[in-house]
């Protein structure tokens, strides 16, 4: 009779388990099922000695791009048959739809050198229907070079998964803005959505934090401690920050709206840490959030832009909440612990942040990512165990999360699908924190 | 008999009936109602000189009016006093708008930058400093002052009376627990914290500026409780 | 004379009986509930005890009575019956005898006949230009019909005709987005099968389902709805193929649900 209960919950919980990831992959477009994808990549054109190289990275970025896009299951390149086509006359649908390929689409193609410029013709085939097999055939033409062989994997890559992923376009052109120490200074650094080209944009010798794109990809909002604790602009076109004002008190946590027209920020500049709302440019000032607060870290909901989360310890812990953009309908979302760096999914429906559910002095178990759908509240951990995480970021495409994560005085800069799987690390070196993910 | 007293009832009532009539009063011609009173406005910053970092307290009184609003503050209540710390020199507008008509006030604070102007601060000066105002520690995910923090800044404020030439900054920290922009707010509170401690006791206000560091500049780096609790501090920083 | 006397020595003499009578009882019931409140009650459980057992975490909110689906299985056979036309068989039309009236009585109205959810199935008005069953045509539409632990479902496209057969992928992309935005937490977790929904849209030019309609309810208003719903959060599929002519694709999209 004992025993009884005991069974019953764990089958209850098996199958909540099972509930909370089903929901977490309908919202944020994961899918039940994945699409058999074979990417046998691309072969060259001609006997150029210079092609290798190319396609060498051309084919590992392009493999990397489906395998991480969450949508695709990827057909093994051992089940692969001897002879991969080039081109369609080449392609012989029966020995990759069967056994033991068994793929449902093939994407190829082959590359060639133009003077200056590498060209690449593509196909994505649905092996499948054997009487109209094609879904894709697109000609890419990029600089020649390393760079230019990436950008033309990334560019395929995005033409497959927007064609199979209902519309959502693909990230690989998307970036990840970053604090990076190891120049010796927080700076403001930039890299490609998979950890590549990691540059350095500010030489400010200060402490700066916090960086997030604007929406048209143009200017990055930081917070700068040069003098005071003030936000700052970057320009990616120019190069350089440009001016913005400064108000009184302690200024920190920018956030764009998803229009680009308004930042949303938390200034003690009238004593107390609370949620300001301004134009891009920092006129027409107005508070949102009362009392002592501390509020701090908003963020927009991207699909309204009349939802503000942000974090606040008016209770004693910091937990997140949500209010009105004019400052109506304050909501609490989060119970209990400590609760941070709220990130809110493109589709207006997930709150990602980081959480410490059993939080004090000498309490048992680290900081984690969770997602919370907004308007059920229902909540699942993604990360477990693995170091504390904090400041996750939603992808675009709202099927990628990422996020910090330090183990003992590292900190390091991981991403993963929203489900949780498929977790990597994209930086190694220096203490690298706060990541963002741009808009598009 | 009938006949006579039925005239004499019928002449009294219409007696009455004129008479009534006649005490209708004339009708009243209507006047029209007195104009809207004009608002009238009026602002002032005292001081209105500072130094970068220091505060000034706006004043201001309206009447007569409905929509006030203190450019760059935005809107604000008919009459009120607010500490502002502009960083450069501003004008601050005051636009009062009522059904009377508009009302505009300006009121300018220089900010002028750098050294104390009241002289430079003696080495000896210094070492006073340090030892009569200590920093003072916090709990875990607080900024309330501990007993005997409260009993510090108050011997630190009643140094700091006898030394009006003393300008100084006052940082709040946090341990390196917990996520990087909270820590930034709860330095803030804490640093706020001390302030407001000092200027109830006397200390003015101009003298003094808060500036939040979260954990971003730890004073130990070790991982246990004590390093944690050097972290956790409010610290004076003096303006030489 | 004799027998007064024996009278009144039978009377005085059920006194006695009686009272040890009382006494005893009296004392017998003492004693039990005596027991019954020092003895018994503090070392016994209160009605309705409250120990908790295993405590589950409050705030997981998902219903405990729906399983949702796991990982659904693409099951090989792509026809769900014998038809090698292009469109999916039509569903047969079942006849339901008329329900016998019971005799009016004078003066009182017949009973209301209750109308159960095995409606007549109307079957939804034919694309004037699918192949019409039976013609018989190309190899099956790939992907067209589906199974999920707890719906079985499958798609008809119209169209120019031969859309299915010529863009089997994209019908794969509607499918799955379809399924993918389907919340079953929305459908009333008391239903446990539900008979056939037809639902009825277009597909435009940029790939933005319009047009949502139910052609035939399966009688169970959250179910239809939750369809719906899925549709409605959908803003589009991909832009139709480059190759097909037409403005708009219609699509019929049909599922039972069993839980």
């Amino acid at each position: 009779m004992k025993r009884t209960p005991f069974i019953f919950s764990i089958l209850v919980f098996a199958s909540l388990a099972d509930a909370q990831q089903d929901w977490i992959r309908t919202g944020t477009g994961l899918g039940v099922e994945k699409v058999r994808l074979a990417a046998p990549g691309l072969k060259p054109a001609n006997a150029d000695p210079a092609l290798g190289p190319l396609l060498q990275t051309f084919n590992t970025t392009f493999w990397n791009d489906l395998d991480n896009a969450g949508i695709f299951e990827m057909v093994s390149k051992s089940f692969y048959p001897l002879q991969t086509p080039g081109s369609p006359p080449e392609m012989r649908l029966a020995s990759w739809a069967n056994d033991p390929a068994n793929a449902g689409m093939v994407a190829f193609g082959n590359l060639a050198l133009q003077g200056q410029q590498c060209v690449m013709l593509g196909w994505l085939f649905d092996v499948k229907n054997s009487g109209s097999p094609q879904v894709l055939g697109k000609t890419y033409s990029d600089a020649a070079g390393d760079d230019g062989a990436r950008h033309l994997a990334h560019r395929f890559a995005n033409d497959i998964i927007y064609r199979l992923g209902g519309a959502i376009n693909g990230i690989t052109l998307s970036q990840i803005a970053f604090i990076s120490s190891r120049s010796g200074h927080k700076e403001l650094w930039l890299m490609d959505y998979d950890g590549a080209a990691q540059h350095q944009l500010t030489r400010l010798n200060s402490i700066s934090l916090s960086p997030r794109i604007s929406p048209d990809g143009d200017r990055i909002a930081f917070v700068n401690f040069g003098k005071g604790v003030q936000l700052a602009m970057f320009s990616v076109e120019l190069n350089r920050t440009v001016a913005f004002p400064s108000f009184g008190g302690t200024n920190v946590t920018p956030a764009w709206s998803s229009d680009g027209r308004k930042l949303a920020f938390s200034s003690s500049m009238r004593g107390n840490p609370n949620i300001y709302v301004s134009d891009a440019s920092g006129a027409n000032l107005r508070r949102i959030t009362e009392g002592p607060g501390p509020d701090v870290s908003p963020v927009w909901n991207p699909k309204t832009n009349s939802q503000i989360a942000f974090v606040s310890g008016r209770s004693g812990l910091p937990q997140v909440y949500i209010i009105e953009a004019d400052g109506a309908n304050l909501q609490r979302m989060t119970d209990t612990g400590y609760a941070v760096s709220p990130s809110w999914s493109p589709n207006g429906q997930f709150l990602a942040f980081a959480w410490r559910r059993n939080y004090g002095p000498g309490a048992p178990g680290g900081q984690d990512i969770y997602i919370m759908d907004v308007a059920t509240r229902q909540w699942v951990q993604l990360t477990h165990d693995s170091g504390l995480n904090d400041f996750p970021s939603w992808s675009p495409d709202g099927r990628h999360i990422v996020y910090e994560s330090r183990h003992g005085a590292r900190s390091e800069i991981w991403s993963m699908l929203a489900d949780g799987s498929k977790a990597r690390a994209l930086t190694s070196s220096g203490n690298n924190s706060q990541p963002n993910w741009s808009f598009k | 008999m009938s006949r006579s007293y039925f005239l004499f009832i019928a002449l009294t009532i219409s007696l009455l009936l004129i008479a009534g009539c006649a005490k209708k009063p004339a009708p009243v011609a209507a006047q029209p109602a007195p104009p809207p009173p004009a608002p009238t406005a009026s602002l002032s910053a005292n001081p209105d000189a500072i130094e970068a970092g220091q505060s000034t307290q706006l004043t201001w009184q309206t009447q007569n009016a409905t929509d006030i609003s203190i450019t760059p503050m935005g809107t604000v209540e008919p009459n009120g006093s607010r500490s502002v710390s502009p960083n450069e020199s501003t004008t601050y507008r005051l636009t009062a708008k009522g059904p009377g008509g508009t009302q505009e006030a300006t009121a300018r604070v220089t900010v002028s930058a750098g050294a104390s102007a009241q002289g430079a601060v003696s080495e000896t000066e210094a070492q006073a400093f340090a030892r009569n105002v200590k920093d003072v520690f916090f709990d875990y995910d607080s900024y309330d002052l501990r007993p005997e923090a409260t009993a510090s800044l108050q011997s630190a404020a009643a140094f700091l009376e006898q030394h009006p030439n003393l300008s100084f900054t006052i940082e709040g920290h946090c341990d390196e627990r917990g996520s990087t922009d909270y820590n930034l707010a709860l330095g803030d509170k804490r640093a706020s914290a001390v302030q407001d401690a000092l200027v109830k006791d006397g200390v003015k206000g101009t003298r003094v500026r808060t500036i939040s560091y979260g954990k971003e500049k730890p004073f130990c780096a070790e991982s246990n409780e004590q390093c944690w609790q050097q972290n956790r501090r409010g610290h004076f920083v003096l303006q030489r | 004379m004799a027998t007064s006397r024996n009278i009144f020595f039978e009377r005085a003499e059920w006194r006695r009986p009686l009272a040890w009578s009382a006494v005893l009882h009296g004392s017998f019931f003492l004693a039990l509930f005596l027991y019954a409140v020092f003895v018994h009650a503090p070392a016994g459980d209160t009605w309705g005890a409250d120990d908790t057992g295993s405590a589950m975490s409050a705030t997981l909110i998902s219903r405990v009575s729906i399983p949702l689906p796991p990982n659904p299985v693409q099951t090989e056979n792509v026809l769900a019956d014998q038809s090698q036309g292009l469109s999916k068989s039509q569903p047969k039309a079942v006849e339901e005898s008329p329900q016998a009236l019971p005799i009016p009585r004078l003066g009182k109205k017949p009973k209301p006949q209750l109308r159960t959810s095995k409606a007549q199935p109307h079957t939804p008005p034919p694309e004037d230009n699918t192949v019409p069953y039976g013609e018989g045509g190309p190899a099956a539409i790939p992907y067209s019909t589906f199974t999920l632990q707890s719906m079985q479902g499958g798609l008809n496209l119209g169209g120019t005709g031969d859309f299915g057969r010529l863009y089997g992928w994209y019908v794969d992309v509607v499918r799955r987005t379809i399924s993918q935005n389907w919340l079953q937490y929305e459908i009333d977790p008391g239903i446990y099968s539900a008979h056939r929904v037809y639902l009825t849209f277009d597909i435009l030019r940029d790939g933005s389902p319009a047009n949502v309609q139910i052609e035939q309810s399966s009688g169970v208003p959250s179910l239809d709805q939750s369809a719906v719903r899925a549709l409605q959060r959908i803003d589009s599929f991909g832009p139709l193929p480059a190759g097909y002519r037409g403005n708009r694709v219609s699509v019929e999209f049909w599922f039972d649900y069993k839980r």
